[in-house]
């Protein structure tokens, strides 16, 4: 009951902060956030389960009823967390309370709505990656784009409602897309019940029937290939990605750690369970175009943010970046590479957010995130700006940080792929991503900075407040301890993602 | 019962507790955590030197610490931290606390002295950078030398960078962290490549990778490769790929760019840089990993050859500096270039050795070349300098030596251990032609590195004052004599470690004492000894002057000859009252070698290109990609607002509209339905 | 007895008479009268169509469509009168201030 504890307390929390007068919401708001951080921490540890929820493994934290019966179907309240999903849901109530107390000194106006949005943000998350019925999950999943749509659309910079609109419709397009596949899969399985673990192992059972005049073969490496482009939409990997950079650009601060820290997850996360752990079989037939997608992400991603001077945008296009190891990861099917790539899901999260408020604490100061503006910011505010070199070195891969884990997992698990042809090929052009993610991080850093100091602005420029440099310095610790106890995490992960390649995707 | 071998931890521990010190109440503490840092490197040189002693009485260490991760089924790797104690490392051991023990001394009066800011910042940096190198050297395996390889990488893009308020620091530590961390990229393709192979990165032990890898080609082991390749072949592109991380690291042509830039940083920091340990690293590497790489000839002749071709390059590049620190960092990656030649040439004994004396007269001229900075007042130029030899001469005499250990000169250190990289090179170039052009390379070095460094002696000390600052240098502390007599001691008998020519040459046994060290005489692990390198590397020995004897001899006189011949050629021309630059008369040649080949005007351009490159795809991606998205979104407002205006608000058109619909509809029906 | 298809053919006449006065005329009155027509001429369908098959279904229809044709003139009239108001004039051709 935990799991249903967790979610009422967060939707109650949001509604209370709904009601509460401004000048009390932010503070209110994150004293309510450090519940589900004690709750997803008690999780975490007395979680005991094994194996993957999908494939038959033991669920915790389990609980099924029935909702509704449509069509033959029964729809259920079915929630319960393995190895995979309860790293994300730490990571989720984690990351909201610290990006709720990164918005105490940017968000000046609607303060009640705002953290209220946050934290029904906080439970739809927590819904995703808990859910194990698809249409509890699907609700999950499209409710979530609810708050980040407003975040963006009343709290965001100048061109707030083309981003908000562009990161609506662009990514429920794409739920649309997989929506439809998904169905069209469900339709053609002899189940009763939209339950991902029975779907899951009526598919292994080979159980898939044709549909409509398709034969089974076909239907399944159609849908995987819809389902892979609704959530490559949401990962985001190259070519469908330019919703990001502009959502990122004009969010408020808290809203982009967010978006970075978790929401992104959600894509990579939707493609572990459903793409890898259901279709293994026609994703390692798509192995070599969805390497290809993988690494030109990798040096694409990271060639576009060499190209940009808004320290933001370029935080966004690493992003991409990033993401594309996690695909690497994912389709070499092997377990250092999927384990791997789900422990980058969460490493990712927390550097992304940590680089996100760092950049955000800077601009509160500056009011400018154009790296030309700017020059030699060490001088004036060093805590801050030390914080957001260590979180470039994490973000760089810098061992004993969590980014340097999540890589060489990855790394080390897809060079020696069999799924994957030409692994060492891919794995080594994936890799030189790290290069320019230096080089990239390392400019920019240099250019605003250090140097001397220069910065137009018509007051002093001074340290940032304590309220803003307590989150950042609470991401580097759990970064650092993550880089050099991954095991925290990575142990329960690989009890989970080890059952996926029994399937037959790496064999 | 407590050994020496409890206590390797606090070794790497202490520096970095001194790291944290400094880092958090550094600000309070008196020296502003300078002592800290002299107490935590004292009291790792002390435990190494415990170490040391054990290993000398016959003990040989390998432990593991912490699993970092753990593989559970098809893919069994275990990822562990781990301490492997053996000669080779109990030595670099001692090298590393000492020579920075001696750094945060010297500190005191470079860097408190001269009333710098944020000193607690610097000795932090100090500390992590120490900690991460004996981090490194304990490594037991490969993954775990990567781990801190790199942040060696960090704590000098954080030291070199440490006058970060000025425009060139800043710039010369970003390109020291990317040009090395360019050659990490090959490293770490080579460690995740080490795992697919052989699923362990461990350096010792029947179960390590030199190890397989030696068993893999007697065909006694199986092992993956890649697409079927053979596994000679792929060993090598392994070895190679090892090899690139190296490069950077140890500031090999082509990724030495980064090093004569990196004289940015605070002197002290230079020399730990250069003699003990981020430059030392690479070498220390491929030393640590030898039974790999003396598998494959074909790696070990690019080690040789790049490792000569590094130390021709770099000396001649730097005959014709005019600052001090640039001198000396041309002269660090010419003396690199010896130990890879070394490396190269199957002398593991002779790579180490230099290591070890250049270790040392590198710090203590590097420290000697703060002493003068101190007293010119932060001018490096050595136009604006000479005649400092009576007014500090406690500098000038350890200066002296480590120059003439660093020429090569008899008996100083240096030589000993130069002399026996070119022996090395010599006798086994008979296998390996490779070998030869190293060897030519090395031999041709010599004398240029002779007349670059008396250049600097004579420049600096000699001759008349030419500024008035040089006419009354700003005295130095013991803080800074200390060091450098400590260090100059060293540069002079260091080579009294490893006697083996005069062994040879008389006959006296046991006197080459490093030799019999690295031979596990003492004690060590089975199967990394210099013994076990010299079977398996693919070298014979042939002696192109007859005897053994009569090579050695004649060996080290064609090199004492060079090294005298560049010394007296600079005595001739800058060892006079008032020099000039005779470089001058070099024309052409002299602007090619003052811009360095044009070699970083040649990265720009490549970084540059790379730029342009990003710019254009950033084109690509608003113009096309985002195009596209935009498009789409475009198409349907525009389509939108076209079909909109069928919305008249003319009732009668909505009414007609419905009327020719339907009767359309109903036509069709009609038609399809075949009711005609 | 009548065949069913004279039924047929006086409804769609009246059909078409009160399409043709909806697609020509612009005063709202008589657009509101075409409407009626129409609505009749269906009436008229539903009539025949029960009386055909002997199911009182069909005429019940029509009752209630009476009903809501009164109904319908109650609310269409409304709808002149504010048009009247707004516009001053009862062309329907004028109250397009809503489209796009």
């Amino acid at each position: 009951m935990i799991i249903e504890a967790l979610l009422a307390f967060t939707f109650a929390a949001a509604l209370l902060v709904f009601a509460v007068p401004n000048r009390y919401a932010h503070k209110l708001a994150f004293g309510l956030s450090l519940v589900p951080i004690v709750g997803s921490l008690y999780m975490w540890s007395a979680f005991e389960a094994g194996g993957n929820a999908l494939t038959g493994g033991q669920i915790a934290f389990e609980t099924v009823a029935p909702w509704l019966e449509v069509a033959g179907y029964q729809l259920q309240w079915y929630v319960g967390v393995d190895g995979i999903s309860l790293p994300l849901v730490v990571l989720t109530t984690f990351l909201t309370a610290l990006a709720i107390m990164s918005a105490w000194t940017p968000i000046d106006d609607r303060q009640s709505q705002f953290y209220g949005l946050m934290l029904l943000m906080e439970a739809n998350l927590i819904g995703v990656f808990t859910a194990l019925d698809f249409f509890l999950w699907f609700v999950f999943w499209e409710a979530v784009l609810v708050p980040m749509y407003f975040l963006i659309g009343v709290w965001g910079g100048p061109r707030r409602k083309y981003a908000a609109i562009k990161f609506f419709v662009y990514t429920n397009i794409a739920s649309l897309v997989m929506f439809i596949a998904f169905m069209a899969l469900v339709f053609s399985l002899p189940v009763d019940s939209f339950g991902l673990p029975e779907i899951t192992q009526s598919l292994a059972a080979g159980e898939l029937t044709a549909f409509y005049g398709l034969p089974a073969e076909t239907l399944a490496l159609v849908v995987f290939a819809a389902m892979f482009v609704g959530f490559a939409v949401k990962v985001p990997v190259v070519p469908v990605h330019t919703w990001l950079p502009d959502a990122h650009v004009e969010a408020p601060t808290p809203a982009s750690v967010m978006l970075a820290g978790v929401l992104l997850k959600m894509g990579t996360y939707a493609l572990l369970r459903f793409n890898f752990t259901m279709l293994p079989e026609q994703a390692s037939a798509f192995a070599i175009p969805i390497g290809i997608i993988a690494v030109v992400s990798v040096i694409y991603g990271a060639m576009l943010a060499l190209a940009q001077t808004d320290l933001k945008r370029i935080v966004a296009y690493s992003s991409v970046s990033s993401m594309g190891y996690v695909i690497l990861g994912l389709i070499a099917f092997t377990e250092f590479g999927m384990g791997g790539a789900t422990f980058q899901m969460v490493a990712h999260g927390l550097i992304s957010g940590l680089m996100f408020m760092a950049v955000g604490v800077i601009y509160n100061a500056t009011h400018t995130r154009i790296v030309d503006d700017m020059s030699g910011l060490a001088d004036r505010m060093p805590v801050a700006v030390w914080i957001l070199v260590a979180g470039a070195f994490a973000y760089m891969g810098l061992p004993l940080m969590a980014g340097f884990a999540g890589e060489f997992f990855i790394f080390v698990g897809s060079f020696g792929s069999t799924a994957l042809p030409y692994a060492p090929v891919f794995t080594a052009l994936a890799m030189f991503g790290i290069v320019i993610v230096a080089g990239y991080l390392l400019l920019a850093m240099q250019r605003t900075l250090f140097g001397p100091f220069r910065l137009e602005t018509d007051y002093e420029l001074t340290r940032a407040p304590m309220h803003d440099i307590a989150p950042l310095v609470a991401l580097l610790g759990a970064i650092v301890l993550l880089g050099v106890a991954p095991s925290l995490f990575f142990d329960m992960i690989l009890d989970a993602t080890v059952p996926i390649l029994e399937l037959g995707g790496g064999l | 019962m407590v050994t020496a071998f409890d206590y390797v931890p606090a070794i790497v521990l202490l520096p970095f507790v001194s790291f944290v010190v400094a880092l958090f109440i550094g600000k309070q503490l008196p020296k502003k955590g300078a002592y800290g840092g002299i107490a935590a490197t004292a009291g790792s040189l002390l435990l190494s030197l415990w170490v040391l002693a054990s290993v000398a009485g016959g003990g040989a260490h390998q432990e593991t610490y912490w699993t970092w991760a753990e593989g559970v089924g098809s893919q069994p790797f275990t990822l562990e931290f781990g301490a492997l104690i053996d000669p080779l490392s109990a030595l670099m051991l001692v090298i590393v606390t000492l020579i920075a023990t001696l750094v945060h001394v010297f500190s005191l009066g470079y860097m408190n002295d001269e009333g710098e800011r944020d000193l607690p910042r610097y000795y932090a940096g100090l500390g992590l950078f120490t900690a991460s190198m004996l981090g490194f050297v304990i490594a037991d395996n490969l993954l775990m030398a990567f781990m801190f390889f790199e942040l060696v990488g960090l704590c000098s893009f954080l030291l070199i960078g440490f006058h970060f308020r000025e425009p060139g620091p800043p710039s010369a530590a970003k390109k020291a962290f990317l040009v090395t961390r360019f050659g990490d990229y090959f490293l770490l393709v080579g460690v995740v490549a080490v795992f697919a192979t052989f699923g362990t990165a461990a350096f010792a032990g029947a179960e390590s990778f030199p190890a397989l890898a030696e068993g893999a080609l007697d065909g006694t082991v199986d092992v993956w490769t890649p697409g079927g390749l053979d596994t000679m072949t792929w060993f090598t592109v392994v070895g190679l790929l090892v090899l690139g991380g190296v490069i950077g690291k140890s500031a090999q042509f082509p990724l030495h760019t980064w090093l004569p830039d990196a004289m940015e940083g605070p002197t002290p920091v230079s020399a730990l840089i250069h003699a003990a340990t981020m430059v030392a690293a690479g070498v220390y590497l491929v030393a640590r990993m030898y039974g790999f790489y003396a598998l494959t000839p074909t790696t070990l002749g690019i080690i040789a050859l790049v490792g000569g071709f590094t130390a021709l390059f770099a000396a001649t590049m730097g005959l014709v500096k005019e600052e001090l620190k640039q001198v000396l960092a041309y002269s660090t990656i010419s003396q690199y270039g010896y130990m890879m030649l070394a490396l190269g040439s199957g002398g593991y004994v002779a790579a180490v050795f230099h290591l070890t004396t250049h270790a040392f007269f590198k710090a203590l001229l590097f420290l000697g070349a703060g002493s003068v900075i101190i007293a010119m007042h932060h001018n490096e130029n050595m136009w604006d300098m000479g005649g400092l030899k009576n007014k500090m001469p406690v500098t000038y005499w350890t200066f002296l030596a480590g120059s003439l250990a660093l020429a090569g000169i008899f008996p100083f250190a240096g030589f000993w251990s130069k002399d026996e990289i070119l022996y090395e090179a010599l006798i086994h170039a008979g296998s390996e032609p490779l070998l030869f052009a190293g060897y030519a390379m090395g031999l041709l070095a010599v004398p240029v590195t002779a007349f670059y460094t008396f250049r600097m002696v004579f420049l600096t000390f000699h001759g008349n004052a030419r500024s008035e600052i040089a006419r009354n240098p700003e005295p130095v502390r013991w803080n800074v004599k200390g060091p450098l007599s400590v260090l100059g001691a060293l540069a002079v008998v260091t080579g009294g470690i490893n006697m083996v020519p005069v062994q040879k040459v008389l006959g006296i046994e046991g006197i080459d004492y490093l030799h019999l060290w690295l031979d596990n005489h003492w004690g060590g692990i089975e199967g990394l000894s210099s013994h076990h390198y010299a079977e398996i590397d693919p070298y014979s020995s042939t002696y192109p002057f007859g005897t053994e004897v009569a090579t050695v001899l004649a060996g080290a006189a064609i090199s004492l000859a060079l090294a005298v011949a560049g010394l007296l050629l600079a005595w001739k021309l800058y060892n006079v009252a008032e020099p000039v630059e005779h470089t001058d008369k070099l024309g052409g040649a002299k602007t090619l070698l003052y811009n360095n080949y044009y070699q970083d005007e040649f990265q720009v351009w490549l970084a540059d290109r790379t730029r342009g490159v990003s710019g254009g795809a950033d084109t690509f991606d608003q113009g096309v990609v985002d195009g596209v998205v935009n498009g789409v979104s475009s198409v349907s407002l525009f389509g939108g607002d076209r079909i909109k205006r069928i919305q008249t608000g003319v009732v009668g058109n909505y009414a007609l509209l419905l009327t020719v619909s339907l009767t359309a509809l109903l036509v069709v029906f009609a038609l399809l339905g075949g009711w005609f | 007895m009548v065949p069913v298809e004279y039924y047929l053919l006086l409804s769609s006449g009246l059909f078409c008479i009160g399409l043709f006065g909806i697609l020509t005329r612009r005063n709202a009155l008589y657009f509101l009268m075409s409407v009626e027509l129409m609505l009749n001429a269906a009436n008229i369908n539903l009539v025949a169509f029960s009386f055909y098959w002997g199911n009182l279904t069909g005429q019940t229809f029509a009752l209630f469509a009476i009903a809501l044709a009164a109904a319908e003139v109650a609310v269409g009239i409304g709808i002149i009168l504010a048009l009247y108001r707004n516009f001053g004039d009862v062309d329907v051709m004028q109250a397009a201030t809503m489209r796009w």
